[in-house]
């Protein structure tokens, strides 16, 4: 499969339409041909490549047939790298496979939209900023996406992993090294913090406890990727902003949402680092990217203003399936999308036992 | 019609209660009973309940229709799923059922009315009668309205003030039912309040537990723990913890021509009340003497299904619960994709119903809204051995089965701790006299004074 993606891509240039039409058609026909497990899939829907005009007609299957089957055209030799989802114990996890190449592009995907987002005074300011992650570093957690996608963006720039690999899927972190580190760095500019929800809750917390208040230098920010999975409590995202913005100093323009997860080899930010809207934010994919939001009804797309559950397009994901089905539901508003969060049984079930 | 302002419930959403206005109607609640129910007789509070319930029967009857009008927005039941599940419950409420119903829990028919003596207590010259609480407060629970009807039609027998509380936005047809005995006679209507909160709320609950001296309540584990750490001794305390149901088809109940009867009646347990209550089935296990009857049987009852959603289509869902239907599906259709063992079939352009048959025998909790599980196993046996994850939380198993294997059948389902089985397409209809999980509803109300004579 020989892709140009990666050298091609340069963000917002190279996928107007009738570009994206092509590559995602081309794309379609090779992972038909080269997934079993894809293909199998389409052909039980009836749908072929010969019987495909437009991107919206390619079959995009569940996040939840990365834990069934080996959804890869790679052959078990070559699977150099294998991405697991996070997930509390017990569950089955998600396997996103790659080889060199697949995850060149990756990494090239997710530079090409970090950098606008995070780091929008370009290459000299990014140079300067000190780049602290409270996830577990790459050898700890070798099969985190998020951890390589940090680990990617910190090259060059001296990314800082501060958190630990406690227990099987237990990340944690020791409040007080973290703090240390992060007022080492602060002496010499702004820092960005990257992490989960669920670690800025652990080190919030941490602060909190202890009434400590950190005012970090200003052009300091935080990219926040949600998700708990049972791993703290849960925060509502305005409340976890707050205590950011009160704890460390970080205004909200400053605070970026990053939507990703190991299924996907592109990722959605919700503004850019020191423009942000407080209010209202919307998730943008890059452009060899595209975001559906489907009807749970109807499986066809909603009107504008409506809710549905996300569905993805991504170039990006070369040897697994370019089209997602997700499992979480946001609001449609133009080619992007407000994030609601995942589906779950919300209402009263009477006497019944929630779902397994 | 206009409903009157008469209970909490009818106040407008924004309406919020002081604990001293629910003490205060706690008060008048027992002040109207002790005036207007503590003195009247079971042959007139029977003909009372059984003249509502008949009236709930007719096309013509205000209330049915404001139910039927104003139902679909207020409880996300199509007409005709409201139609059918009122129509079940009421249907069973009539003199003689009620009588039954008494004579059964209690002994005699006039228990509740002084002391009376079976001829086994005449012979050991003994007499006895029951007396029910002065005041019920009642936790209700769920979507499903026909649990709240019937404790407050026991509540009634009992000569009790009651006043229930329904969780937040699920207090529309209990108020009804209310309104229509208030319509039927005013000083019992006067002995009931409804209200709806959402459940936690201490200052309110606390006051109600101090008035009261028997508490039921429904709900999760966890409320139930929280519950009989907070209602006072003194008082006495029935829950109804969480439950669910499955079907059992027998080899023999689906061979043949029985086949279609048989998922017609799956199909009837599925639609009433759209699947939402402890008494609808999660899964289906189905005897597979040879090979495939599984498979077959899931695709009549698809078929059924398909059917049935052209007359009693499903209620229209929020999207956040479609989008878990959705999900459930998706995933289904992948592994349907790669192996025979899974199969899937689902009404077009909606989440209106699904069937999904595995291969694989455990149980399975369903997202219900008329999504069922169908799957194969050898025998009961092997049913049992993969619900062990939920076993003494079954409430009923439908069972299709010839006459002759029913009564082991039921036997082998008591033992491991089944508390109702009734013939499948009956499931969401239990008769009056049922015993609520495994105990007897009306005989639990009361307390006995007995005479040695």
């Amino acid at each position: 499969m020989a892709i140009g993606l990666a050298s091609s891509s340069q963000p917002g240039t190279g996928f107007g339409e009738e570009e994206f039409n092509q590559w995602a058609l081309e794309l379609f026909a090779l992972q038909f041909a080269a997934n079993p497990v894809y293909r199998r899939f389409c052909s039980a829907r009836g749908v072929t490549p010969a019987g495909v005009e437009d991107w919206r007609q390619i079959p995009a299957i569940s996040v939840s047939a990365f834990k069934e089957g080996d959804l890869t055209s790679l052959p078990e030799a070559v699977r150099a790298r294998v991405f697991h989802s996070s997930g509390t114990t017990g569950q089955r996890h998600s396997r996103h496979f790659h080889d060199a190449n697949s995850l060149a592009v990756y990494e090239a995907s997710l530079q090409g939209w970090f950098a606008p987002h995070l780091l929008p005074e370009g290459a000299t300011a990014s140079a300067r900023m000190g780049m602290l992650a409270l996830t577990p570093t790459p050898e700890a957690a070798p099969h985190s996406s998020l951890v390589h996608m940090l680990a990617t963006l910190g090259q060059g720039g001296g990314a800082e992993f501060l958190g630990e690999a406690g227990g099987e899927n237990g990340w944690s972190l020791d409040g007080a090294k973290v703090l240390a580190a992060v007022e080492a760095r602060a002496v010499a500019g702004p820092v960005m913090l990257l992490g989960t929800a669920f670690n800025f809750v652990h080190w919030l917390d941490f602060l909190t406890e202890r009434g400590v208040r950190l005012e970090l230098p200003a052009g300091s920010r935080i990219m926040e990727t949600g998700g708990y999975k049972g791993r703290s409590r849960i925060v509502p995202k305005e409340e976890l902003h707050d205590w950011m913005t009160q704890r460390l100093g970080v205004g909200p323009q400053w605070i970026i949402r990053e939507y990703g997860m190991s299924e996907l080899s592109s990722q959605g930010y919700d503004g850019v680092a020191g423009r942000a809207q407080s209010r209202g934010r919307q998730f943008a994919f890059p452009p060899w990217a595209r975001v559906q939001v489907v009807s749970p009804e109807t499986g066809r797309e909603v009107a504008e203003g409506e809710t549905g559950l996300l569905r993805i397009y991504d170039l990006a994901n070369l040897r697994s399936v370019m089209a997602v089905q997700t499992e979480d539901l946001g609001v449609r508003r133009g080619g992007e999308f407000e994030l609601l969060g995942r589906a779950e049984l919300a209402e009263p079930r009477g006497c019944s036992l929630q779902s397994a | 019609m206009e409903l009157p302002n008469y209970f909490l419930a009818d106040l407008p959403p924004e309406a919020t209660f002081s604990p001293a206005m629910i003490e205060e109607a706690c008060r008048t609640l027992k002040r109207n009973r002790e005036q207007y129910l503590a003195i009247r007789s079971t042959p007139a509070l029977i003909r009372l309940l059984a003249d509502t319930a008949d009236n709930w029967l007719q096309p013509d009857y205000p209330f049915r229709q404001i139910a039927l009008e104003q139902g679909p927005k207020a409880t996300g039941f199509a007409p005709a799923t409201l139609a059918a599940g009122l129509d079940g419950f009421f249907r069973e409420i009539t003199g003689d059922k009620l009588q039954a119903l008494i004579t059964q829990d209690l002994g005699m028919g006039l228990r509740l009315d002084g002391p009376v003596a079976t001829a086994a207590e005449q012979k050991a010259q003994r007499a006895a009668m029951a007396s029910g609480p002065e005041f019920i407060f009642h936790i209700a629970a769920g979507r499903i309205p026909n649990p709240t009807f019937l404790s407050i039609m026991l509540g009634i027998l009992t000569r009790s003030a009651q006043f229930i509380k329904c969780p937040s936005g699920a207090a529309f047809l209990p108020r009804l039912f209310a309104h229509s005995l208030y319509d039927t006679d005013h000083k019992l209507g006067a002995c009931l309040e409804v209200a709806e909160w959402r459940g936690g709320n201490t200052a309110l609950e606390n006051v109600l537990f101090q008035e009261s001296d028997c508490v039921t309540a429904t709900g999760s584990d966890e409320t139930l723990a929280e519950l009989r750490r907070r209602v006072p001794a003194r008082s006495r305390l029935l829950t109804y913890g969480h439950k669910v149901s499955f079907g059992y088809v027998t080899a023999a109940a689906a061979a043949g021509n029985g086949a279609r009867k048989v998922a017609a009646a799956a199909a009837a347990d599925v639609v009433a009340w759209d699947q939402l209550g402890c008494l609808s089935p999660h899964v289906l296990y189905v005897e597979s003497g040879a090979g495939s009857g599984g498979e077959y049987f899931a695709e009549l009852l698809a078929k059924e299904l398909e059917r049935r959603e052209r007359t009693e289509p499903r209620g229209t869902l929020p999207t956040e619960t479609a989008a878990v239907i959705a999900n459930r599906r998706a995933f289904y259709e992948v592994r349907a994709a790669h192996s025979p063992d899974t199969r899937h079939w689902c009404s077009e352009n909606s989440t209106a119903w699904t069937v999904v048959y595995e291969a694989e025998p455990r149980f399975q909790l369903s997202c219900l809204h008329r999504f069922i599980y169908v799957k194969p196993v050898r025998d009961l046996a092997d049913a049992l051995q993969n619900a062990d994850a939920v076993r003494g939380s079954v409430s009923t198993v439908g069972l299709a089965a010839t006459e002759e294997e029913a009564t082991p059948l039921v036997a082998q389902l008591g033992r491991w701790g089944v508390t109702r089985v009734c013939p499948l397409g009956k499931m969401q209809q239990p008769p009056l006299a049922w015993r609520h999980d495994g105990r007897p509803a009306l005989a639990d109300l009361v307390t006995w004074t007995d005479w040695e004579q």
